[in-house]
């Protein structure tokens, strides 16, 4: 009698690789094929995966239709099967897939609409936690202030890419035509910073040098490393309004403990 | 929305002895600008995991409404153990709802590591038993209440199976101490597709442990042969059952204590 453990991996296997080899010897079959029996559950798998993909990916999935994604997502879907049963949490790997698929017919800027379309899920998604209390930062002594590297809020993201996809992702959402034909695609890249705000989540374009230094603080770089890595910018003034709209959650002193809101 | 009757558990619980409803993203503002005339409401806890938007609603939601957390990712029935993460965050969400109810379901769900995205059939095995009962014991030791676990639709059954679903089932709230979410539809469709009694089902059940009752539809699929599956969607309309069996099925579940 095989074990459950067995039993679990070889249903795996034939859900997501389509092997049934071993799952079907398993099955009764009671008038019906157990390849046909397992197919009932690998269509559900994909069914509800792609689903859910396209809650996550809607303009990639107007750009390229229904047909187009639907097969895209079949092959992601069995080259990274979930890791997570809330399926919000699924898909980061599509951007990249997508840059990699063979564009047959897929327009160049898909894999950046993408790339915008997952940070836009995530930061929907985020957990609920408390800005940093300023009164914290406050009482760092000047001597340690060189030390601080900034713990961003989960919902915040900042991406960086090669066609105007905040413009595109926009109008092809309002189905507006007439904005997606003013839209100059050779433009250059884009910069942008994604995060939920009390409305809801906001895109927004930034200069290269201040999304250069929202990028050093996120990335949790020291306070210093990302005044060094933006000498242009008013670096005092952006991070008064970095920490006003909230886009930190705790600091750590580099070397030194955590004092975040994370552990309280 | 799909329809939940009466919880009727015999331990009183917060949630009203009346139908509730199930609440999808789409009726969100619906349910807080109108404050439609529903006892309860019952929400997948999977799709409020994170932070923002749809946890928002359904704390302001909960302020009106008892609610109910159906889970469908614990996979309670995986050899190779709970996915901790999935727990802890689902605790989070119980601790911050206050839920008059949490559930989950008699299935697997999870086989290394992967999410396999749909309620699947254990074995009926000692082996699995033991492994059902272990996972709902942490599952309820964590969440510092007793769960309600469901029976499933199935379109497989195992050969190596011993013991029927029902039994199984009977023994999972013995051992355990939980509930039995009694899914009508599910029966009815696990029943026709394999040629059980949904009667014997319902007679096997500990009417002490029913804490809930799921009614919903479900989609009729021809086979070659003439053969018919039953596959489960809690899309379709309530089916009216044919012939007599309608109220010899009323008077199954009339066993459960009001």
């Amino acid at each position: 009698m095989p074990r459950l453990l067995e039993i679990q991996r070889a249903v795996g296997r034939s859900i997501i690789g389509g092997d049934d080899a071993f799952a079907a010897r398993y099955v009764l079959a009671d008038g019906l094929p157990p390849e046909a029996r397992l197919g009932i559950y690998r269509n559900n798998f994909t069914g509800t995966l792609t689903a859910a993909l396209k809650l996550c990916y809607p303009a990639v999935h107007r750009l390229v239709g229904a047909e187009f994604f639907e097969g895209a997502a079949r092959i992601f879907i069995s080259a990274e099967p979930p890791r997570r049963a809330d399926l919000d949490a699924n898909g980061e790997g599509f951007p990249e897939f997508l840059a990699g698929f063979p564009p047959a017919g897929a327009p160049s800027y898909l894999a950046g609409v993408a790339r915008l379309e997952w940070a836009v899920n995530r930061a929907l998604h985020a957990p609920d936690m408390e800005p940093l209390d300023l009164a914290r930062l406050g009482a760092v002594a000047a001597a340690d202030r060189d030390r601080i590297a900034f713990l961003p809020h989960p919902s915040v993201a900042l991406v960086e890419v090669d066609h105007p996809v905040d413009a595109i992702w926009r109008a092809v959402l309002a189905q507006d035509d007439n904005a997606m034909a003013a839209i100059d695609l050779d433009a250059g890249p884009v910069r942008l910073l994604v995060e939920r705000r009390a409305t809801g989540v906001e895109v927004t374009r930034l200069e290269e040098p201040a999304w250069r230094f929202a990028a050093a603080l996120c990335a949790s770089r020291l306070l210093q490393t990302a005044i060094d890595t933006a000498p242009e910018v008013d670096a005092a003034a952006l991070l008064a309004e970095h920490l006003a709209a909230g886009r930190f959650i705790g600091f750590e002193l580099v070397d030194g403990p955590i004092t975040s809101g994370l552990h309280s | 929305m799909s329809a939940s009757a009466a919880p009727i558990s015999a331990e009183r619980g917060p949630v009203p002895r009346e139908a509730g409803i199930g609440l999808r993203f789409p009726h969100h503002q619906a349910v807080l600008d109108e404050r439609p005339r529903v006892a309860w409401l019952e929400v997948h806890t999977e799709n409020y995991l994170g932070g923002g938007t749809p946890l928002a609603y359904l704390e302001a939601i909960r302020r009106d409404y008892p609610i109910a957390l159906h889970c469908v990712g614990f996979s309670l029935g995986s050899a190779e153990g709970l996915d901790l993460g999935h727990l802890d965050r689902v605790h989070r969400t119980v601790e911050r709802i206050g839920p008059a109810l949490v559930s989950e379901h008699l299935s697997w769900s999870i086989a290394e590591g992967r999410y396999l995205a749909d309620l699947l059939p254990l074995p009926m095995t000692e082996e699995a038993l033991d492994i059902v009962c272990r996972h709902v014991d942490q599952t309820q030791t964590v969440l510092k209440r007793r769960i309600l676990v469901e029976n499933p639709s199935t379109y497989l059954r195992w050969r190596h199976s011993t013991i029927p679903e029902w039994e199984f089932l009977a023994a999972v709230a013995h051992r355990t101490g939980c509930g039995i979410l009694c899914d009508v539809n599910n029966i009815y469709v696990s029943a026709c597709n394999h040629g059980w009694d949904p009667s014997t089902y319902l007679a096997a059940l500990p009417p002490a442990a029913i804490g809930e009752l799921h009614l919903a539809g479900h989609n009729v699929r021809q086979l070659e042969g003439g053969r018919t599956l039953r596959i489960d969607d809690h899309g379709s309309r309530v089916i009216p059952r044919s012939g007599n069996s309608t109220p010899r099925r009323w008077r199954d579940l009339a066993r459960f204590p009001p």
